[in-house]
């Protein structure tokens, strides 16, 4: 009861809902705490051998979806903490390959609003440093690529993001990212990548680096975005011809993609979003078309205003 | 004279990029330090060759004279500048040449272990010999074709010691560090003899039989060799000319196994349309449903005609006498059982089944089931710290065993041409690539328990080791919903019988005890 009046309190005063995620310019305010349920739908029927595109009807289309659970905290007005933790499964169309399915990564990120400056003629231009960590829930395997439902490995980020309101709402938003991944343990005694053949069951990971653009219109409780986004490995091997892909590849890829954001009219504390991402080209990948829905919820604890 | 070795010298950084075998998370290996010589291994049964005489090798200098002198001084000369690729050389052939052969071996076959990719009206190119670096490259390392490398290179590689070491015995010459104390022994020396250079002979032999199967890979299969007679001379083990009477031995004895290789039958060994088509009308006709690929779009059976490649320890009708009676027939009670029991197993698998699914699995690009056992007798050889002909003969024996037991693994598979369990229950999913030849029996089944035998006679101590990591192979291919239980068991009891008929052989080749 008490949190229900918590919660009228703070949809009559709180700012919007918006999405957020950790590579936007989005900060939320001391004390609320937002939460939701994110479904994805992967699709690819064609993938990069290395450099080579193709088919595969061992495979056919591949399908993986995703539940995940999402938390945002409000420490601090310059401090948020995220939690997001996927449920994941997948399919191919066809062949005698099974698909797999389970609890994934928990990702915990704390996002920190380096500075802010507002004025207002030009808006406000904000920085701000996101530290992440990733953790497989579950001990399934990585070895069963592209079916398996991730790659098994712990991993810490760092991102700096950039981002730039306009008064009327327009926003520019860029973000980069390295990550380190510690080494992931297969269930065999040796494997060969990268044109190396390794008498271990270790299999040291390339870091990974990420670039995300984005521009889009944030009024009100809508929110819509166009971005481009870049994830470039460090390392590893190219899937060789006709071969399966392995979990450390040299995994590159560009997508476009777009969402939409906007409140539900009579419950202001929820919010849907639909996105859309589309691989334009990639390595060792599948080019993938992906749509995800989400719905947001806002708690608000101590019912203060946001700024 | 040793200008060859100089020529080596500079290809040994190279080497280290092209050709290197990663062990991550494994102590430093200890250097290969034979507690016996075996002196007597000249009198070894030969298996291919007709004894150690068929090669000649002629005396070598005497250690007083100028020529051997002048080795020993651009021995000394050559350590006193030694670079860190020189001492990296050093220290990875230490390990013993014929580990390292093996190892180098495995990689080989698992560079190689690659099906062709379809073509896009669905058929299949075939790897072509004449055209090796093409796609498809040549070969394909699948487990038939593996078996029989590994024991072409492990038996050729034995053989050519058992030579060496009769002549290194005939001559007694000895290292250079024994005769002059001014020559650093940078691995543990030993009494052995040095004329001709067992690492040398390792090195021709090898080289000229792995260009032969893996032709692809010609670089850096020379490039290896030479590093290995570089390193023998660098350490002190061995003389230029110790060294050059090694290589040409070597490379004397090599045509006598390409040779038996051109002509055994692996040519044919694929079939043709006409062929694979008589397989399935031959199972019709005995009322069972006919083994289809599973691969999509379907993919020509692998190697149909393997089963009449030659053996070694096996005749032909020794195979046919060994080949296992039929499976359950397709229709019967039995088999709906059998494939009902894969189903459960493979709809309900624990992590620790799949697990052992993946260890197992050796799929592409992997060593194959015969590298596996390689891989399992390595360290074996490793602790028993015996010579390097003892060494190779203990791989001799096993990789013998294995492509015998492919041969006649491959024989019951397409003498019966039996569906795997997802061919009749197309529901049933698999964590892993489903093989492309028929189901009975199992190729792991077969391998492990010729490998297990084989092991378990030269290693009793490790005998229950081999015995669990065999039935857990065996079982590894039903919890991964690709083999029925009768094609594991069968395979297990055919895989022991042809495994016999190796450590028979060995029981009388004289090196456990003298013979006569």
């Amino acid at each position: 009861m008490k949190i229900f009046t918590a919660f009228l309190f703070c949809t009559a005063l709180a700012a919007p809902l918006r999405a957020q995620t950790v590579d936007d310019g989005i900060m939320i305010a001391r004390h609320s705490l937002f939460t939701g349920a994110v479904y994805s739908h992967e699709r690819w029927d064609q993938y990069w051998e290395g450099a080579l595109k193709r088919v595969n009807g061992n495979i056919g289309t591949m399908t993986t979806q995703t539940n995940s659970w999402f938390a945002n905290y409000g420490v601090t007005n310059r401090l948020n903490v995220m939690a997001t933790i996927p449920y994941v499964w997948t399919r191919p169309s066809q062949g005698v390959l099974t698909g797999m399915g389970g609890l994934q990564d928990v990702t915990l990120a704390g996002k920190f609003r380096l500075l802010e400056t507002r004025t207002a003629t030009h808006g406000s231009l904000r920085a701000i440093a996101v530290a992440s960590a990733g953790l497989p829930l579950t001990n399934y395997t990585p070895d069963l690529q592209p079916l398996s439902i991730g790659l098994a490995s712990k991993r810490v980020s760092g991102r700096l993001t950039l981002n730039y309101q306009s008064n009327p709402g327009w926003f520019l938003n860029g973000s980069t990212a390295y990550t380190w991944r510690r080494h992931v343990t297969l269930d065999r005694p040796y494997y060969f990548t990268d044109d190396q053949f390794f008498l271990t069951d270790e299999v040291t990971m390339p870091g990974v680096a990420d670039y995300v653009a984005s521009a889009g219109y944030m009024k009100g409780g809508l929110m819509t975005a166009l971005s481009f986004s870049q994830q470039h490995t460090q390392g590893g091997g190219d899937i060789r011809r006709q071969d399966v892909p392995f979990v450390s590849n040299r995994m590159n890829f560009s997508k476009v993609g777009g969402m939409v954001m906007y409140p539900l009219p009579k419950l202001q504390y929820l919010a849907l979003q639909l996105a859309y991402a589309y691989t334009i080209d990639g390595r060792n990948v599948g080019q993938a078309t992906t749509f995800t829905t989400s719905v947001l919820y806002r708690y608000c604890l101590d019912g203060r205003p946001t700024p | 004279m040793s200008k060859p070795w100089s020529l080596s010298r500079r290809f040994v950084a190279a080497t280290a990029v092209t050709l290197t075998i990663v062990w991550a998370g494994v102590s430093q290996e200890f250097p290969h330090a034979a507690t016996n010589n075996d002196a007597d291994a000249g009198t070894w049964q030969m298996i291919v060759l007709t004894g150690p005489t068929q090669f000649t090798v002629a005396p070598p200098a005497a250690v007083s004279s100028l020529d051997y002198q002048a080795e020993l001084a651009s021995i000394k000369s050559a350590q006193s500048r030694l670079t860190n690729d020189q001492r990296k050389a050093i220290e990875y052939w230490s390990k013993g040449g014929v580990l390292r052969w093996n190892e180098i071996l495995l990689e080989l076959v698992a560079r190689a272990d690659l099906p062709p990719a379809p073509n896009p009206d669905g058929t299949y190119p075939v790897p072509d010999a004449n055209n090796p670096f093409a796609d498809p490259q040549f070969p394909f390392g699948n487990p038939p074709y593996a078996a029989r490398a590994y024991s072409y290179v492990m038996v050729a590689q034995y053989e050519a010691l058992k030579v060496a070491w009769y002549y290194k015995y005939l001559y007694n010459r000895p290292s250079p560090s024994k005769v002059d104390g001014g020559v650093q022994a940078l691995i543990p020396s030993s009494d052995l003899p040095a004329y001709p250079s067992e690492d040398a002979v390792m090195s021709g032999v090898n080289a000229e039989i792995l260009k032969l199967l893996f032709p692809a890979f010609v670089e850096e299969i020379t490039l290896k060799a030479g590093e290995q007679r570089t390193a023998a001379l660098l350490s002190g083990k061995a003389t230029a000319s110790d060294i050059a009477a090694g290589v040409a031995l070597g490379r004397a004895v090599a045509p006598v196994f390409t040779a038996r290789a051109a002509g055994d039958g692996m040519g044919a060994a694929g079939g043709s349309p006409a062929l694979w088509q008589s397989l399935a009308d031959a199972a019709v006709a005995r009322g069972e449903i006919p083994w289809k690929s599973m691969d999509i779009p379907p993919r020509p059976p692998m190697l149909p005609l393997f089963s009449r490649v030659r053996g070694w320890m096996m005749t032909p009708d020794d195979f046919v006498k060994e080949r296992p009676g039929p499976p359950p027939t397709t229709s019967s009670g039995l088999m709906a059982k059998e494939l009902a029991e894969v189903r459960q197993s493979v709809d309900h698998l624990s992590r620790a089944q799949l697990a052992i699914v993946y260890k197992w699995a050796d799929g592409a690009s992997t060593p194959t089931p015969p590298g596996h056992w390689n891989f399992i007798a390595a360290p074996y050889i490793s602790a028993a710290q015996i010579s390097e002909v003892r060494a190779a003969r203990v791989l001799a024996l096993v990789d013998m065993a294995l492509h015998d037991a492919g041969v006649g693994c491959w024989d019951a598979k397409y003498f019966y041409f039996n569906p795997r369990p997802s061919q009749l229950d197309p529901g049933l999913k698999s964590p892993i690539a489903v093989p492309n030849f028929p189901s009975y029996t199992s190729g792991h089944s077969t391998f492990s328990a010729a490998g297990a035998a084989v092991l378990s006679y030269l290693f009793p101590t490790g005998a229950s080791y081999f015995d669990a990591q065999k039935e857990e192979a065996a079982i590894s291919r039903l919890y991964g919903g690709i083999h029925y239980r009768s094609d594991i068991e069968v395979g297990k009891d055919h895989g022991k019988r042809i495994g016999d008929y190796t450590v028979r052989f060995a029981q009388l080749d004289g090196a456990d005890r003298p013979l006569r």
